[in-house]
């Protein structure tokens, strides 16, 4: 049979969810069939709470409707969940030798220093839903100055940010920033000496121009410098200078592309684009390296679920680095974010390198893949 | 009307103990026991007697046990209020469109209600069921025997759960019958086959196609929450439960929104 013109286009989103079953079913096994169900299911949101807004009321008004700020509960939970743990162990420790449950105790005092300092010295407040509740969030309102009371997005991408650990007076370098959530969390801190937000679309950097004229007073805008350049260039224009760096790369977008026919990159046409996207963000990945000072951070972020556009990446670019650069990068353990929000978020735990949230009908954000890095 | 409690009739006089006692004879000797008359007597206090006779006659000719008689009318004591001539008719009826014997019983202990809808009513549903639906007359006596409620549905609500059967699942007419498809409500089904459906074990059919790999219809109906759970989508009771939440209220604003575009 001759293939017809008017053969029915075969919808991106079910493109799409055929290349998702056949290699996340591989790489997820048992648990796809999960992950699948939530990414076809409406997702859930966090209110990012904004402190540049007179919005006092607004953690009573969420509390009442039973959110919490999921990133000043977690380490509270956390301790409980370690007396807890350290209880138990300390039980079965008697019937074994002493030795065994020394370490069982220094580890967990390993841990909690650990976790302990990105969150105590974070401003960042964001509100979710306990688990299982499909409450959705109103729209955010503006207060007398106008400035929005919070920002709706998927609280896994909160993440990265946090993993960033920004501190006081920090440079920081968000090379892929539009439509800007994450920047605007990057602000939120209020540790950002400069920030600098690049997008290469500069239709998408006007909503980065938006969201932070909606949010963000004049004196602190000031310090953001805005660009739109290609980001692979980065170090040409400043390397080395910064003390954190974000590099938030397109992706396949799992969620979008399991739901959306629209701006698709499971379409036919997009098929070269999409197979190029491991590179890309190989090369923006690089950037981000080059553009942070030795003893600088990086944290490399997706929102897919795919090993080769997040850990092979990484693996890729920890070689290039040694190999062509001669720049020794490390990554850096991110297993106490799964510790801290284990109530929140559902994590995969076999990762090879950096850490995964999985999408889970009860728990619905994500994927939201993210590694952190260090140059030497 | 007929659902209707009792209109005010003029006030009977209180327990008349002569009166009791005839009545009492009368359904002794129609086969009630001492005690099965007396419940039978507490049914509807203010019927006349040869009412009461009769309608319990008519039932037990249907085939009905004394107690089994005895606990549909305990339940739907409506029915001791139907003319006798009414009763007769429709099992009448009933037996033409196959409920014979034990299924005519079972039908009318389970679902007394077939007494009381219009005719037309009934002959709405099994026109929808063989002329819509193309279920053979063997077929529809199958469903008629397991699911006897089908004949009080609106034949809208049948048709759509039908449709959704054959065409969503790609489900043939005599798998729907094995399966017993009218006898799990409509919501349900739809929440158990999305469910499957989104975790990526129940393939649509494309083009008429069946799917052979995907779970039986029988197993996705008859099976308890919790083995459908455990064997069929290999998730959990609270997975399922946000699922059921969530999807109500994508149908709902579904509505909406095409109530929105009717308007336009
Ligand atoms: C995942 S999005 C970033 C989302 C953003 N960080 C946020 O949290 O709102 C990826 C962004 O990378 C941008 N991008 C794609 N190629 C780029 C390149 N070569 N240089 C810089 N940015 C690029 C896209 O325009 C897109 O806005």
């Amino acid at each position: 049979p001759h293939k017809a013109t008017t053969a029915p286009r075969i919808p991106s989103t079910r493109l799409a969810l055929h290349h998702f079953d056949t290699s996340y079913g591989l790489h997820l096994g048992a648990l796809w069939p999960s992950v699948r169900a939530a990414l076809l299911c409406e997702q859930k949101y966090g209110a990012l709470l904004n402190n540049f807004a007179a919005a006092d009321h607004v953690p009573r008004e969420l509390e009442l409707l039973n959110a919490t700020d999921f990133v000043s509960e977690a380490p509270q939970k956390a301790q409980q969940w370690q007396r807890g743990a350290a209880v138990g162990e300390a039980a079965t420790g008697c019937q074994e030798d002493s030795g065994e449950s020394r370490t069982g105790l220094q580890a967990e005092m390993v841990t909690q220093a650990e976790m302990a300092p990105p969150l105590c010295t974070s401003k960042i407040k964001c509100y979710t839903f306990p688990r299982g509740d499909i409450t959705r969030f109103r729209p955010a309102r503006p207060d007398a100055l106008g400035f929005l009371d919070y920002y709706l997005m998927d609280a896994a991408s909160l993440l990265p940010v946090l993993a960033l650990d920004v501190q006081p007076d920090d440079f920081v370098l968000d090379l892929c920033a539009a439509p800007g959530g994450k920047t605007l969390a990057l602000l939120q801190t209020g540790f950002c000496g400069y920030l600098a937000a690049n997008d290469v679309s500069a239709s998408r950097t006007k909503r980065l121009y938006h969201i932070l004229h909606s949010y963000v007073p004049k004196e602190v805008r000031d310090t953001v410098s805005v660009t739109s350049y290609d980001g692979r260039d980065w170090d040409q224009v400043k390397g080395g200078t910064f003390h954190k760096v974000l590099v938030d790369v397109p992706c396949t977008t799992d969620r979008h592309s399991a739901m959306e026919e629209e701006n698709n990159i499971f379409h036919k046409r997009r098929t070269k684009e999409r197979q190029m996207l491991p590179m890309l963000q190989l090369q923006l990945l690089m950037a981000g390296i080059l553009a942070a000072r030795p003893g600088g951070a990086v944290v490399y972020s997706t929102c897919s679920l795919s090993p080769l556009q997040n850990e092979c990446v990484v693996e890729r670019a920890l070689d290039v680095a040694g190999a062509h650069f001669n720049i020794s990068v490390h990554v850096e353990a991110l297993s106490h974010f799964r510790t801290l929000f284990q109530d929140t978020f559902s994590f995969f735990s076999d990762c090879r390198l950096g850490e995964l949230v999985l999408p889970h009908l009860t728990a619905n954000f994500g994927p939201m893949y993210f590694c952190k890095l260090r140059r030497m | 009307t007929a659902l209707r409690p009792g209109r005010a009739l003029p006030a009977a006089p209180g327990p008349c103990a002569r009166r009791g006692c005839g009545e009492l004879a009368g359904l002794r000797a129609m086969g009630f026991s001492q005690e099965q008359a007396r419940r039978l007597l507490a049914l509807q206090p203010r019927l006349g007697p040869e009412h009461r006779e009769a309608a319990a006659a008519q039932l037990l000719l249907l085939g009905l046990s004394a107690e089994a008689a005895l606990a549909l009318l305990e339940r739907s004591p409506a029915l001791l209020r139907l003319p006798a001539e009414r009763l007769r008719e429709r099992a009448e009826e009933l037996r033409r469109l196959g409920l014979d014997g034990g299924r005519l019983q079972r039908a009318a202990s389970r679902c007394p209600l077939l007494f009381h809808v219009p005719r037309k009513r009934l002959e709405a549903a099994v026109r929808l069921l063989r002329e819509r639906c193309l279920f053979t007359a063997e077929q529809l006596r199958e469903v008629l025997g397991t699911c006897p409620a089908v004949l009080l549905e609106e034949p809208r609500t049948l048709h759509h759960q039908f449709q959704y059967a054959y065409f969503r699942m790609g489900v043939q007419q005599k798998e729907m019958v094995k399966a017993r498809l009218f006898q799990m409500p409509f919501a349900e089904l739809r929440s158990r086959h999305i469910f499957l459906e989104r975790r990526g074990l129940y393939e649509t059919p494309h083009k008429g196609q069946t799917q052979t790999s995907n779970p039986k219809l029988k197993d996705i109906l008859q099976l308890p929450e919790k083995d459908f759970l455990a064997s069929l989508a290999y998730s959990t009771p609270e997975e399922f439960e946000v699922f059921k939440k969530l999807l109500a209220r994508e149908e709902e604003e579904k509505e909406e929104e095409e109530d929105v575009d009717a308007l336009y």
